[in-house]
């Protein structure tokens, strides 16, 4: 089979690098993608390792990347996103880069700071303009106040105000001017009247346009203040306040001739500033724009040079300290790949010497590798969500991909809700490389990931859904029902049949509600509908006493047939580890077990549905109660179901009574019988001697079936080959609490598969409801306005068919049935308890920059 | 669908609705769908067989093809387990379906 039943076989090679080339093959391994490294510095810290300082390096490089890139977003520069990705710079190259990125830094720095400067004059002198008009309009305004204080009672007459007169009357008027926030006006005219006594008058209006704040950026409304004070202390406080308030001040031109000069001042000012920013702020998108182009490959550059260095901060220096070696776990399928990889390398950094590698033996397990493609993958992760599984162990995920959509159908079973299913997943696949999709947020993007297997979970609850004959939960007659109606009316049989059989009429049909049809009548059940459940029971009152009774028992069926499947998958993987005697130690009882109880089930459903029809309905037992009395051994002979059960029953309830004791003991006394008839299990059968890993001289071939005998969950007292503790109590404990284990899952288990039929049940009639609630009330308004009526009854009808049934129904239906995989099949054989191969691959690195990389 | 119209509509019908086949023609109309039970499984473990034991002949070599395999295998195994259980739970019913009256008097009319 392909290599999805499986996981690769690895091997542990060692790579001596060259200090010379070193980076550049691990350049090549990096983009190749083949290995995964091991970590030979695990008690060095991260920064007494060799290579921090280049680390540090990228990072600073890194930093400067995500600045740029920040700069060139908020200038609204489009990045282009390339699809090619460039190789990590060779090291002549990093220096120049980095001087590069130095420099472009630094002046960007400064123009931003100088555009930013440039800005908040520009925002000052603004101010002031406004400020100067709007207080000019005060003066004529002040004519109109009246005058709070008596002092000045002159102040009514005079058409503008002159201040001269002011000061003929002694008392220094000064004046202080400026903007303020909105939301402090009220506070500061306050604070002013309290602080000044009265001394002061405040004038203040609205300034129509927002201006921005130049402190916090944000644009909010400022109003104009004019305040008139007399007296220096009264003008110190003033100020004062102004200053707590955080009031943007002028000086506030004395006379009209100050006040237009200053205005043209002013004005010519702005102008400059206005050409003299438009200009920086030119050429600070020019700078960025060239920047943009190459800014893109640079992250990504700088990305893999830095994970280049932390991989060769993993390797260790040898003796000479020349040579790097570094250990990983390759597949061995790719080791030529590896060696090219290498070769590539050193040719690139013009070495003389060339970096080479050999493969070491190992007791360690390696990592667990299995290749998917786009399909296999979404059931490879929903196997690899309960656990990895150990090295070279069956793969469950191969037989998931169509066992997982077919129990999801049974539960799921409905034509119209399958159809609909498998059109969403339908148009998933098709536009799977629409890059929207690819890159969408959480909930879309575990649809999209989850695409093929929605896409088989819809066909086959299509292919349910026709044979539980449920379509939107209606049933479709193709074939002509099975049961026929009019063959209950008396006036179809002769008259001695009329006589022996209770049949119906008119006057019968007209006074009772409801009327049974019994098939012993003949004529009444003409054979099973050819496909599916007949249609006649959608419409039958006591529709559920036969659905129950069927989807019971297919749902034990089902199960009982899944569960050995799952035992004979680990007879494939006592195959392989070499462990023959599990197959008849553990196996063998365990399949006798299943089988002669539940089997025996199985049997005495099939023959009950076969040998007995209508007219022995009366004497027809109930398969529970049989079986309940195959244990039980009752008093009272009842009458079984075949002539002869009461010898079968008794030969198979000793057959698994007799395999009780040898899955709980079988086991341990055959490897304490191996322990002391042998010197060192397990070893002296191959006769090779085990080395430690990197000892270069005396390197004795370990045949790698050796290797792979790594990990069995029986096997802990027993794994170290060197033979030190055969712990004769943990195996015994282990088997005996796998034994009761498997004993009491059998029947916990086969009970659990019932939710197959719950499930169904639920939603079968969940279904029925919401026709019955919906659309039964929509059809039957006869009148003309019941099409319209009709339209939004059909409407709520879809919105509530996808939300509750598809969307509700089939994530519980999914849940389920990945519960039936994890835990009722997969602890059948199922260790999972490996590592992932994680390879040290580019590819891996995330694929966009712009958002990941924010360094709060 | 043609039991959704069943369903709903025959309110309209029940008052004028008349027996179709008037007591004197005693001979009874014989149903036309006689099901048999060999033709049925005959065709589907043919179906299902070419699918499961047939088809991994044809799967073209390459890196998928015991991925293909055991699809084609599974699948049949578990349509044909699905359609044979149904099946086999009908063959020989030890009970009918219970009709509202309403209903056997379509049923009549419409299938019969």
């Amino acid at each position: 089979m392909g290599s999805l039943f499986r996981s690769e076989s690895m091997c542990l090679a060692q790579l001596f690098l060259q200090s010379g080339t070193a980076y550049e093959c691990l350049s090549a391994l990096g983009e190749k993608g083949l290995v995964q490294f091991r970590d030979l510095n695990q008690n060095v810290s991260s920064f007494q390792r060799k290579f921090v300082g280049e680390v540090k390096r990228c990072e600073e490089l890194e930093r400067i990347l995500v600045y740029l890139v920040q700069e060139i977003t908020r200038a609204d520069i489009p990045l282009p996103e390339g699809e090619a990705s460039p190789p990590a710079p060779p090291l002549k190259h990093v220096l120049e880069m980095q001087e590069q990125l130095q420099k472009l830094e630094v002046e960007l720095r400064e123009v931003t700071k100088n555009k930013e400067k440039l800005r908040k004059n520009l925002l000052e002198l603004v101010e002031y303009t406004h400020m100067l008009r709007i207080t000019k309009t005060f003066l004529k305004r002040n004519v109109e106040f009246e005058p709070t204080y008596e002092e000045f009672p002159a102040l009514e007459n005079d058409s503008l105000l002159d201040y001269s007169c002011m000061q003929r009357l002694g008392a220094k008027l000064g004046f202080v001017s400026g903007l303020i926030q909105q939301g402090r006006v009220e506070a500061f005219e306050r604070m002013l009247w309290r602080a000044c006594k009265g001394y002061t008058i405040v004038t203040y209006a609205e300034l129509d346009e927002s201006l921005e704040d130049p402190e916090t950026g944000e644009v909010i409304k400022w109003y104009v203040f004019l305040i008139s004070f007399w007296g220096d202390q009264i003008g110190h406080k003033v100020k004062k306040i102004c200053d707590c308030y955080h009031c943007h001040v002028y000086p506030y031109p004395n006379t009209a001739e100050e006040r237009r000069e200053i205005q043209e001042g002013l004005n010519t000012r702005i102008q400059d500033l206005y050409t003299v920013l438009h200009k920086t702020e030119d050429y600070l998108r020019q700078v960025l724009c060239k920047a943009a182009e190459s800014v893109c490959s640079r992250v990504v550059q700088v990305r893999k040079m830095k994970a280049i260095y932390h991989m060769l901060n993993m390797c260790s220096f040898d003796v000479t300290n020349k040579c790097l070696i570094a250990e990983v776990w390759c597949p061995e399928v790719d080791l030529p790949g590896l060696r090219r990889a290498l070769e590539e390398g050193s040719r690139e950094s013009g070495a003389t010497i060339p970096s080479f590698m050999n493969t070491i033996p190992t007791k360690e397990t390696p990592p667990t590798l299995i290749r998917t493609n786009k399909f296999t993958e979404g059931f490879q992760n929903i196997v690899d969500a309960y656990g990895v599984g150990s090295y070279r162990e069956v793969n469950p995920a191969l037989f998931t991909i169509i066992t997982f959509p077919f129990l999801f159908a049974v539960m799921f079973g409905d034509f119209g809700h399958g159809f609909v299913m498998f059109l969403f997943a339908l148009l998933l696949v098709l536009n799977e490389n629409h890059p929207r999709l690819s890159q969408s947020q959480e909930i879309l993007r575990m649809f999209f990931n989850g695409r093929y297997i929605l896409l088989l979970m819809g066909l086959f609850s299509v292919y349910t859904g026709l044979i539980y004959n449920d379509c939107f939960s209606k049933s479709v007659n193709l074939f002509g029902s099975g049961w026929n109606v009019s063959a209950m009316y008396s006036s179809s049989h002769s008259r001695e049949e009329q006589k022996r059989m209770v049949l119906w009429n008119d006057s019968t049909i007209r006074h009772s509600r409801t009327l049974q049809l019994d098939p012993n009548i003949p004529g009444v059940f003409r054979g099973p509908y050819p496909f599916g459940i007949d249609p006649i029971w959608n419409l039958a009152t006591n529709r559920l006493t036969f659905l129950n009774s069927f989807k019971m028992k297919m749902s034990v069926i089902l199960g009982i047939i899944h569960m050995t499947f799952g035992v004979i998958l680990g007879i494939f993987n006592h195959l392989h580890f070499r462990k023959k005697f599990n197959i008849y130690l553990v196996s063998v009882p365990e399949i006798l077990f299943m089988l002669c109880i539940f089997g025996y089930l199985i049997f005495m459903i099939i023959y009950k549905w076969l040998a007995y029809s209508a007219e022995t309905s009366r004497e027809a037992p109930s398969i529970l109660i049989e079986f309940i009395n195959m244990f039980l051994f009752p008093s009272s002979e009842t009458h079984g179901l075949y002539p002869g059960q009461a010898h079968v029953q008794r030969v198979l309830l000793a057959l698994t009574v007799l395999s009780v004791p040898v899955l709980f003991l079988g086991k341990p006394l055959f490897l304490l019988w191996l322990h002391n008839g042998r010197s060192c299990f397990g070893v002296s059968r191959s006769g090779y001697t085990l080395v430690r890993k990197d000892s270069e001289e005396e390197v004795s071939l370990l045949g790698s079936q050796d290797m792979e005998e790594g990990s069995n969950r029986m096997e802990e007292g027993c794994r170290e080959v060197t033979c030190e503790e055969f712990n004769f109590g943990e195996i015994l404990m282990t088997q005996t609490i796998h034994s009761i284990e498997y004993c009491l899952g059998c029947i916990s288990n086969t009970a659990s598969y019932l939710r197959l039929w719950a499930l169904s049940l639920a939603h079968a009639q969940l279904s029925d409801v919401l026709w019955a609630m919906l659309m039964r009330v929509g059809l039957r308004v006869d009148t003309t306005y019941g099409v319209f009526l009709l339209l939004p009854v059909m409407a709520f009808f879809a919105v509530l068919t996808i939300f509750i049934l598809l969307i509700m129904e089939g994530l519980s239906a999914f849940l389920h049935a990945i519960r039936l995989h994890w835990v009722e099949f997969q602890n059948k054989f199922y260790v999972g308890a490996g590592t992932k191969f994680v390879p040290f691959s580019f590819s891996l690195l995330s694929s966009k920059f712009s958002h990941d990389d924010n360094i709060a | 669908m043609l039991t959704a119209l069943l369903q709903d509509v025959h309110l309209l019908g029940e008052s004028a609705f008349r027996p179709s086949i008037p007591p004197e023609q005693s001979i009874a109309h014989p149903a036309m769908t006689a099901h048999s039970f060999a033709l049925p499984v005959i065709i589907f473990t043919t179906f299902w067989g070419l699918i499961g034991i047939a088809g991994p002949w044809f799967v073209p070599k390459g890196p998928n093809r015991g991925v293909i395999i055991t699809m084609l295998v599974a699948t049949a195994v578990c349509c044909y387990l699905f359609w044979l259980i149904a099946i086999l739970a009908q063959l020989n019913p030890l009970f009918g379906p219970q009709l509202k009256n309403e209903t056997i008097w379509y049923v009549r009319f419409l299938w019969e």
